[in-house]
């Protein structure tokens, strides 16, 4: 090697020379880049496509997981997002509800002068027995309520009478319950009868009209209100309607069976009447 | 024979089975309306211990829970359930002693004794108000000792554990 250098190396060193000179040439006249970063940058390529898809595909991976973890707190935030939604939705519905009750509790109260002194309240349980048909309000006594007052439905429909009452509670009697009975009088004619609750009729949600007069030309539809004598209960309140006109099993006597105004079933608010003006 | 203190004791444990038997007719059954009726399990939280207890103790406790249940429910008079349950108690405990031996079997029969004495009580009651409604109410008599009879399951081994946690040195 020592001797080939020794009887070459000026041979090499002109190729060498010449060689750069014409890279040098060649790099100058040319029009695109020098041969020998061509060829560098050509054998550089494939690695250079590797490295970027290697990187992409690190990238890619970690904004997958930055996506995920934000798409996650997202979730969560929008998960609470919705929840108190759906809340103020429940509030809203609940407001609502009580909006159309007191918007048209305003005006009863203002068809109904004589109806001065109302206190709402909400139906807390049903009847709890099968041999009786009660409501019980979450109103009692520390909002003025007693034993026989009246209670409504936000049409002026009646509902029944408080039969007991503590501090934060009270018990309704429903109209149709046995122990209810009700001085009355049809709307059409006026004529003067009793609504009463009968246990046979209880199960079907309606009432009997007792004590009818004997000319009474009571007709299916006719409307039942309160008669209000004696002060215990405001006049005209839509007791129901009659359903059908029967004889008795003595065949002396006609009663009515009468369909409640008030939808029993369904109440979820109720109005007690705490006092009215007792109409001379 | 019990000593005083386990005598107290039994009666606290069964006075605490049926307050859960009330709490359950409040909470849960009192939501449930079945072939139009809420199951009904006061007459079985009398019946069912008295046939374990004899009458005499029976119709004490049928008037612990009788005055209980006239301040919880609705009747048509005043200490409607304080006259019919010590006579349910007395009916249970006279059954169990003199007819059928304590067990579910018992248990069923005297259900069955309690709810037409607690229902005819009822008719009776409407009757004299001018308010007969006989067939109706055997309906809803019928339809509610129905409805009710499932959870004599419940309530037997309920009672018959009480009893035999206070008993078992007997």
């Amino acid at each position: 090697m020592k001797d080939f250098l020794k009887n070459n190396g000026l041979w090499i060193l002109a190729a060498t020379a010449v060689i750069s000179v014409a890279l040098a040439m060649l790099s100058y006249f040319s029009a695109t880049s020098s041969p020998l970063e061509n060829i560098a940058n050509t054998l550089a390529s494939p690695f250079r496509s590797a490295r970027t898809a290697v990187s992409s595909w690190v990238e890619d991976k970690q904004n997958y997981y930055r996506d995920t973890t934000d798409l996650q707190a997202e979730n969560e935030a929008l998960k609470q997002q919705i929840a108190k939604m759906e809340s103020e939705i429940r509030q809203a519905r609940a407001d609502s509800e009580e909006n159309a009750f007191l918007r048209d509790l305003l005006g009863l109260q203002q068809q109904r002068r004589d109806l001065s002194d109302f206190e709402t309240a909400l139906i807390t349980e049903r009847s709890t027995s099968n041999w009786a048909s009660t409501l019980t309000l979450n109103k009692g006594t520390s909002h003025g309520i007693e034993v026989g007052d009246c209670v409504i439905d936000e049409s002026g429909n009646l509902v029944g009478l408080i039969s007991s009452v503590g501090a934060s509670w009270s018990t309704v009697l429903n109209i149709i319950d046995t122990d209810t009975s009700i001085g009355a009088k049809v709307f059409r004619t006026e004529d003067i009868c009793v609504a009463q609750g009968s246990f046979s009729l209880m199960s079907d949600g309606l009432l009997r009209l007792d004590y009818l007069p004997d000319n009474c030309q009571l007709m299916p539809g006719d409307l039942i209100v309160t008669l209000g004598l004696g002060g215990f209960l405001p006049p005209d309140l839509v007791i129901g309607s009659v359903q059908e006109v029967k004889t008795d099993d003595s065949g002396a006597a006609s009663y009515a069976l009468l369909s409640p105004a008030a939808a029993l079933e369904d109440l979820t608010r109720v109005c007690v009447i705490k006092s009215f003006e007792i109409q001379s | 024979m019990l000593a005083r203190t386990a005598t107290i004791f039994k009666w606290t444990l069964y006075c605490a089975a049926g307050l859960l038997c009330m709490f359950v007719q409040w909470l849960v059954l009192n939501r449930l309306h079945i072939w139009g009726l809420i199951p009904f399990l006061y007459p079985l939280i009398v019946a069912i211990p008295s046939t374990m207890e004899g009458p005499l103790f029976g119709s004490a406790y049928g008037l612990v829970f009788g005055v209980l249940s006239d301040l919880l429910l609705p009747a048509p008079i005043p200490c409607f359930y304080t006259l019919i349950f010590p006579f349910v108690g007395f009916c249970a405990g006279f059954i169990s002693r003199n007819l059928i031996p304590v067990g579910l079997l018992c248990s069923l029969f005297a259900t069955m004794v309690s709810f037409f004495l607690t229902d005819l009580f009822h008719t009776i009651v409407f009757w004299a108000q001018n308010q007969a409604a006989w067939r109706a109410a055997a309906w809803v008599g019928v339809r509610e000792f129905c409805i009710t009879l499932p959870l004599i399951l419940l309530i037997t081994p309920l009672f018959g554990w009480v009893y035999r946690t206070v008993h078992q040195d007997d």
